[in-house]
């Protein structure tokens, strides 16, 4: 690194007859400036005036062989100042804007001389001496300003506020003239010095005032002045050994829509926003400050009130939930509304009974579980934002419930649920909140719209919405016409499916309501109403069932008569419901869609984990790879000290499909988890080929040589993975059969192949005919025999041949003495016959030789024996 | 321009089960004050300091030298896997022989952990992959300790190659027990007859328990210094180093796909010859052998790389009891790293410490007779061969 030299640069230094403007000045004449040393001789607090100060630096420049000059004059003649070095050297590069002094009390006794004097030392001094060479450097192309503000002005201190106000005030100076200076290379800095000197013996303590020499400072102030120094603009904190830069952060903050009125309690709302750094920017300059205000300058507030914040609540999406049905859920709500009043009509039973050859759920069932995802929502308090009103003005306005295929009798489902739309209908408002349920696979299954008229919400001036004139009957007869008594009980009955308010149940709630008694749940009378549209126009089969919009009009009391009147509308059946005893409508504006064919459920998507392994692999009912993870799993879980004999952590990485696996055999008890990026030892190969060597079909060695198991890490732990050949194949398809019971009706039913090898024990020997056909092979061709020259015992399992190849070559049953004795497994001497070679598998260790190896070079004779 | 080296002291402490001896520094201390007293120097007058271990943290050695004294003098600390302590040797030595120092401790210590030798570091490159990957490729993995797949492979492939009996390997690890039950500083005592080594537990074919050595704490130290420091200390006739030599794997090791090769037969038969030839003297000068039999088929491998047997004659050599007193040579006399011992660290060193004892005459019940040259084999794998031939005339 070369040294940052400043030869030929003319540098004025300001209050350099002590402390920081000394240090600076020595420094920069050190390096071959020219230094305007300038000091007014004054005391720290600006009082009396001498040369002495000045001259004493400038003796000590000369001295080291550099080159100053003195000047006495005050920073408030910044020109004469600026004169001196152009008198002297014809220029101005550096200003290094230092002279200060402290009036330093409270402000109770401040006076307006302490006031006067700070800002005029500090900030118009700054200014006329950086305002005399503003020009020249201007014309020169090049200039390096730096000022000098304090912690006391950014942070503000007791004591200082004249000397806070003007330290500030430098900053914003330094700012502008970074922005005006910078095309002409004039760069301009602010730098916040924490030194011992004259100024602050004040305020600190004398230890500490020691440790802040002044020459930590200057060499920042140097860089800054240095012409290969590019920054500008910046503001620096330094002393004690610290450089640091500051700038400044600003919260996210809250940003109102505008267009309406924002009032001071909605700041206060908004304050732990307003004021919350964890989404905090740095704006560095005017433009990235007003950013967001000029974003914001478009934004319209679409309206609202105290109860409903529009901008706030529209389109907010809740987060997803979760929920399951059964049959028995199914029959509940069907029951709830009325059906299997005759319990001998099997159009009404298909929905009551889930033994019944039909059994099928009731559609309308598709708004309970979204309504219940709400009333969960609510009831955790989770809210959409800017919805400020209880449920003692809401009323269930309207409601579409769409199925994209028939209800299947029991289900996992995810909501999503987001406010779709909020209408202003003057004195009310209409908030829509849309609902949308997928099944475990991920597929749409049923789209809610649950319309609710809020008392009191509107009048904000906005939208009305669509108008609600829709579905309206023709003036003509109904194409048909069904009526049913509603049972007294049936809302009690109706609760149960999920809707518990107790304006359906208690009579002292509903009075306070101001009903007579408790009354209907609108939804009861939707699933009637559903019903009777079936039974009429759809054949009583409910898989036809496609849509269904009502509004609620009015409301029923349990015990009343319901007639549902329908005119058929190409697949449209417009109806409305009344009340017989009143003759009044308490449904209207409604209509059912028909699906023309009954739609299928999608393909079924396979879940990644329990994938089928790629094509050629583990059939249908072998272990997938997560159920081989669940059977390590558990062998661990049995197994208490492996992890502690093992201790390593091993990552399988499975291609096609990809997962990965983390078996821990370190840590605690070991566990096995899905997931993981970083382990002991790495074992990378194809989800199938891992299927296969749980499975035992595949040796682990042989994937190895093939190249088709990579094992990073260390290589070395991959052979504790030896315990895996210990996992008992029963217990291993007890752990998948309890998996594959616990995932639902989808999972095969077929039970899973052992896990590992199967015993030996458990097949037919392979190797008395192979040893028979050595026999045969043997007397065909007497060479065979006579190269070898030696006796060979063979023990395979339990069974023992002695080859007696010394003549003609001969295979007896039984032991003897011999030359050499191989011993085997019957899938090893089965390897033989198929042509793996003896001495591989020899030093493989799958057969072990007594005796001398050497009489097995010659037994090449195994080929073909299979 | 070399001078002679010569070894004026040595020691070692009892070699015992992990978990049942001291703390590596207690034990280094010990054998090191042994050897400074067998040496008659005062630790004052040691110059620098060759400290050997494979597991523990940095600057273990210096840890134990500064018990002796904190004389500022340089410690090294020296690690090359099971040949740790005669590469401390060796560096003391040639720090002595290049005219550096007069006087150097050579210390090796090793305090290990129960079971077989794994890798500790298993977040970084293995440096034995290449070794793994060439056996594996060669016999694949197994569930068996890795260096007794290493050593009990390359014993497969011995007996393919030689028809070599079983027996054969189990006769060295029964000669080992014979020797190291003259032996106060050995772990093992107790006698085992060929049978009853078979009859252990298999490891790796052909490599049973008996076969293996064990892991082991211990400490070994020499002092070494130049003639001048010798005649100054009034010593005569010290034992010295007649030739010295290190050999790191060749081409053989990797490419030949040979599990004998891969272990370092190749390595140990250069260094062997490079020694011979810088001492002027051949096997049959040699009368007794400290060599690195970690694992019997070690033993076997290296009669030959020695030269002690012909390639494929040392079932015969064991046959004839060439490698036990009344024979040509005998071999390991201390009772080798399988009956002593192998505490990594120190084992090189207490092979130096037993063949200086062979050669003083000092080695009690177990003295070679007329021992005059010794032959010293420590191998490691990743690998390292030190071979050092002793003379006391």
């Amino acid at each position: 690194m070369s040294d940052l030299r400043f030869d030929g640069r003319v540098a004025i230094v300001t209050g350099a007859g002590n402390g920081l403007g000394r240090s600076h000045a020595l420094l920069l004449a050190a390096r071959g400036a020219r230094v305007v040393v300038n000091d007014l001789g004054g005391g720290a607090t600006g009082a009396g005036k001498s040369s002495s100060a000045a001259d004493k630096v400038v003796e000590e420049i000369k001295a080291a062989g550099g080159e100053a000059v003195a000047n006495y004059d005050s920073v408030e003649d910044g020109d004469k100042i600026v004169q001196t070095a152009l008198d002297t050297w014809k220029r101005i590069d550096i200003v290094i804007n230092n002279a200060g002094i402290l009036r330093d009390t409270s402000f109770k006794k401040l006076t307006d001389e302490d006031w006067e004097l700070i800002y005029r030392v500090h900030v118009r001094g700054s200014y006329k001496v950086t305002k005399a060479a503003w020009d020249h450097m201007q014309e020169a192309g090049f200039g390096r300003i730096i000022f000098t503000a304090s912690a006391a002005g950014i942070y503000g201190n007791f004591g200082q506020a004249n000397y806070a106000m003007a330290k500030l005030g430098l900053v914003g100076l330094s700012n502008t003239l970074a922005i005006e200076g910078k095309k002409k290379n004039v760069l301009v800095n602010t730098i916040a010095p924490i030194a011992g000197s004259r100024l602050t013996e004040t305020i600190l303590p004398k230890n500490i005032t020691d440790a802040l020499k002044p020459e930590y400072v200057s060499p920042l102030v140097a860089w800054l002045a240095h012409e290969s120094c590019e920054e500008t603009g910046g503001l620096f904190e330094v002393g004690g050994g610290l450089y640091a830069k500051l700038r400044w952060e600003r919260t996210e903050g809250k940003l109102f829509k505008l267009g309406r009125e924002i009032k001071p309690e909605q700041i206060k709302k908004s304050w732990g926003v307003i004021t919350d750094f964890d989404k905090s920017t740095h704006p560095a300059n005017i433009n990235e400050s007003m950013g967001p205000i000029l974003g914001n300058l478009e934004s319209k507030a679409l309206g609202g009130n105290d109860l409903i914040d529009v901008d706030a609540a529209l389109g907010f999406e809740m987060a997803p939930q979760k929920s399951q049905y059964d049959e028995k859920d199914l029959a509940l709500y069907a029951l709830g509304v009325g059906a299997g009043a005759n319990p001998l009509d099997a159009g009404e039973l298909q929905y009551v009974y889930e033994n019944a050859s039909d059994f099928r759920a009731l559609p309308t069932f598709g708004v309970v579980p979204a309504l219940g995802m709400v009333f969960e929502a609510l009831k955790r308090g989770e809210n959409a934002p800017g919805m400020n009103y209880g449920f003692d003005r809401i009323l269930h306005g309207e409601q579409l419930t769409e199925l994209r295929r028939p209800l299947p009798p029991s289900a996992k489902l995810t909501h999503k649920a987001k406010i779709k739309e909020i209408w202003d209908k003057g004195k009310g408002a209409v908030v829509v909140t849309a609902i949308t349920s997928f099944d475990e696979d991920g597929n749409e299954l049923i789209y809610n719209e649950l319309s609710t008229f809020v008392r009191g919400a509107g009048g904000w001036g906005g939208e009305r919405g669509p108008s609600a004139e829709i579905n309206v009957p023709p003036n003509r007869a109904p194409d048909a016409t069904v009526e049913e008594k509603i049972s007294a009980s049936q809302a009690l009955l109706y609760r149960l499916s999920g809707d518990i308010n107790p304006l359906h149940a208690d009579p002292g709630f509903a009075k306070a309501f101001g009903f007579d008694k408790p009354i209907l749940h609108g939804l009861c009378t939707f699933g009637y109403a559903a019903r009777h549209v079936i039974k009429a126009f759809s054949n009583n089969d409910p898989r036809f069932f496609k849509s269904i919009k009502v509004r609620f009009s009015d409301s029923v009391f349990p015990g009343e008569t319901l007639v549902t009147e329908m005119w058929k509308d190409g697949e449209k059946i417009v109806f409305r419901c009344k009340v017989k005893e009143r003759d009044k409508t308490v449904i209207s504006n409604a209509a059912i869609d028909l699906y023309k064919e009954i739609p299928k459920a999608p393909e079924k998507k396979k879940p990644a984990a329990a994938a089928a392994p790629a094509a050629g692999a583990a059939a249908s009912g072998e272990p997938t790879s997560a159920e081989a993870f669940a059977v390590i799993g558990d062998f661990i879980a049995q197994n208490g000290s492996l992890a502690s004999e093992v201790g390593k952590t091993f990552l399988f990485k499975l291609s096609g499909p990809d997962s990965a696996w983390t078996v821990d055999l370190k840590n605690g008890k070991g566990s096995v988890a899905p997931g993981g990026d970083k382990a002991d030892c790495i074992l990378e190969l194809s989800d199938a080929d891992f299927c296969a060597m749980v499975a035992g079909k595949a040796d682990p060695m042989k994937l190895w040589t093939d190249k088709k198991l990579k094992i990073g890490g260390d290589v070395m732990a991959s052979q504790k993975l030896m315990f895996l050949k210990k996992i008992d194949p029963k217990r291993a398809m007890e752990v998948v059969a309890k998996l594959r019971g616990a995932g639902g009706a989808a999972a095969p039913s077929a039970a899973p192949a052992a896990s590992a090898k199967p015993a030996a024990s458990g097949k037919a020997s392979a190797a008395p005919a192979i040893v028979k056909a050595l026999g045969e092979r043997l007397a065909k061709t007497p060479n065979l025999a006579k190269e070898v020259g030696a006796k060979v015992a063979l023990v395979v399992g339990d069974h023992a041949w002695l080859l007696d190849l010394t003549g003609a070559g001969t295979v007896a049953e039984g032991k003897g003495a011999a030359d050499a004795t191989l011993t085997l497994g019957d899938d090893d001497l089965v390897a033989l016959a198929k042509g793996e070679g003896l001495r591989d598998l020899y030093q493989h260790g799958r057969v072990r030789i007594d005796g001398d190896p050497r009489v097995a070079h010659k037994l090449n004779f195994w080929k073909g024996l299979v | 321009m070399t001078r002679r080296v010569n070894v004026i002291g040595v020691g070692m402490t009892k070699f015992q089960k992990p978990g049942a001896s001291d703390e590596y520094n207690v034990m280094a201390v010990k054998a090191a004050r042994a050897a400074l007293e067998d040496a008659k120097v005062d630790f004052k007058e040691v110059q620098s300091a060759y400290c050997g271990y494979v597991y523990g943290d940095s600057t273990c050695g210096q840890r134990s030298v500064y018990e002796l004294g904190l004389t500022g003098i340089p410690v090294f600390n020296v690690n090359n896997n099971c040949s740790t302590g005669s590469t401390a040797l060796m560096l003391a030595s040639q720090a002595v022989a290049g005219g550096l120092y007069e006087c150097v401790l050579a210390l090796g210590f090793e305090k290990m952990e129960k079971g077989a030798l794994a890798s500790k570091f298993t977040d970084r490159t293995n440096p034995l992959e290449w070794q793994a990957n060439l056996m594996s490729k060669v016999q694949g993995f197994n569930a068996a300790p890795p260096a007794a797949q290493m050593f009990g492979g390359a014993g497969r492939e011995y007996r393919w190659k030689y028809g070599t009996k079983r027996e054969t390997f189990a006769k060295v690890s029964s000669k080992a027990r014979k020797h190291a039950a003259n032996n106060p500083y050995a772990m093992f005592q107790e006698q085992l007859s060929v049978e009853e080594v078979l009859a252990s537990p298999d490891v790796f074919d052909p490599l049973t328990r008996y076969q293996c050595c064990p892991p082991t704490c211990g400490a070994a130290a020499a002092i070494l210094c130049s003639d001048e420091f010798a005649k100054k200390h009034g010593i005569t006739k010290p034992v010295w180093i007649a030739a010295q030599n290190m050999t790191t794997d060749y081409d053989s090791s990797f490419k030949e796909d040979s599990m004998i090769k891969m272990v370092g037969f190749d390595m140990a038969r250069e260094c062997a010859n490079k020694v011979y030839e810088q001492a002027g003297l051949g096997p049959k000068d040699v009368q007794v052998v400290e060599l690195h039999d970690c694992f019997t088929t070690n033993e076997v491998l290296t009669y030959e790389a020695l030269g002690l047997a012909k390639e494929g004659e040392a079932e015969k050599m064991i046959d004839d009891g060439d490698n036990t007193y009344g024979g040509k040579w005998v071999t390991n006399p201390s009772g080798g790293l399988l009956s002593k011992g192998h505490p990594l660290g120190a084992t090189g060193l207490a092979q130096c410490t037993e063949l200086v004892w062979q050669l003083r005459g000092t080695a009690d019940k177990r003295q070679v007779p007329g021992a005059k040259v010794a032959l010293q084999h420590n191998l490691g794998l990743g690998g390292a061969c030190v071979i050092t031939m002793y003379r006391a005339d």
